[in-house]
């Protein structure tokens, strides 16, 4: 899993059929600055995401990936590869909170 | 399937239950140069490789399970032959 | 199995039902070096579902990918990265 930020949606009118009335959503994976583990940081890349925790425009989600984003009753017949499974709260790093749910990074 | 070097031996008490009695090894794969091919992983091993030595390791999760009789592992990786030197 | 240095971890307010009450760790998987070294982990962080307990410092092997979920079996929980053991030793060949 990876922690990452929704950075947008995607509105797609020809899709293939199961997808009908999924939202998709663009998020940015972030990760823990590895030069001092003291804060965390954009990755620059970007994938597409399905949601099943109702996540909106901002905020910090936790992602699983591959066949596992299938692994869930609202997943299982879509053909996707990457799945939203929470909204964060809190990462924190040794004692030090480097984030906190309803702040903006 | 890949081959890599035995580098290391491990030890965990607090592990799942499907890997009791089993070897872990800890094995790098290799490039084509011999340079290390990311980072190593931790195999389960009962044909008892030697450190040092070049192993055949499988990444078929499905495969293990089969042979660890067991459908809830979470092992993916196992030494599956050792290389004639 | 990677290993990976556990350096802390992640709440959820939200959560998929089938994770209820799950403990996330953050691990930063550990080259050969870093393992020789028994110094920090140098590879990219991930967020981890931890089976066995893993306090902050410790050394976890973790599976990814389908093997992730399969400690759930016959369950179906949205999980691609395990910890499934901690290392309580390496002995690493010196020749590498």
């Amino acid at each position: 899993m990876f922690v990452a930020r929704v950075t947008g949606t995607v509105v797609s009118t020809q899709k293939v059929a199961s997808m009908t009335g999924q939202k998709l959503l663009i998020v940015e994976p972030l990760r823990i600055d590895p030069t001092d583990r003291e804060k965390l940081i954009g990755t620059g890349r970007s994938f597409v995401v399905v949601d099943t925790v109702g996540a909106g425009q901002d905020e910090t989600v936790l992602i699983v990936q591959g066949s596992s984003a299938r692994l869930t009753p609202q997943t299982e017949k879509l053909p996707v590869d990457a799945t939203i499974i929470g909204i964060v709260d809190r990462v924190l790093v040794g004692q030090k909170t480097v984030f906190k749910g309803g702040e903006r990074n | 399937m890949l081959t890599g070097i035995m580098v290391g031996t491990a030890t965990s008490t607090a592990k799942h239950d499907s890997l009791n009695g089993w070897k872990l090894a800890l094995v790098q794969a290799q490039m084509q140069d011999g340079s290390p091919d990311g980072e190593p992983v931790l195999a389960i091993d009962n044909l008892g490789a030697a450190m040092g030595s070049r192993v055949v390791l499988t990444s078929e999760g499905g495969a293990v399970r089969d042979m660890l009789k067991r459908n809830d592992s979470p092992v993916r990786w196992m030494v599956m032959g050792l290389c004639d030197s | 199995m990677r290993v990976a240095e556990v350096i802390g971890t992640v709440t959820l307010s939200k959560v998929h039902p089938s994770l209820i009450g799950a403990r996330w760790i953050i691990g930063v998987p550990c080259s050969l070096q870093a393992l020789k070294k028994q110094g920090p982990g140098d590879g990219e962080d991930l967020v981890i579902f931890d089976g066995v307990g893993a306090g902050l410092g410790a050394r976890v092997g973790f599976s990814e990918g389908g093997e992730g979920a399969a400690p759930f079996y016959p369950e179906k929980k949205p999980v691609d990265a395990y910890a499934a053991l901690i290392l309580d030793n390496l002995e690493i060949d010196p020749r590498f």
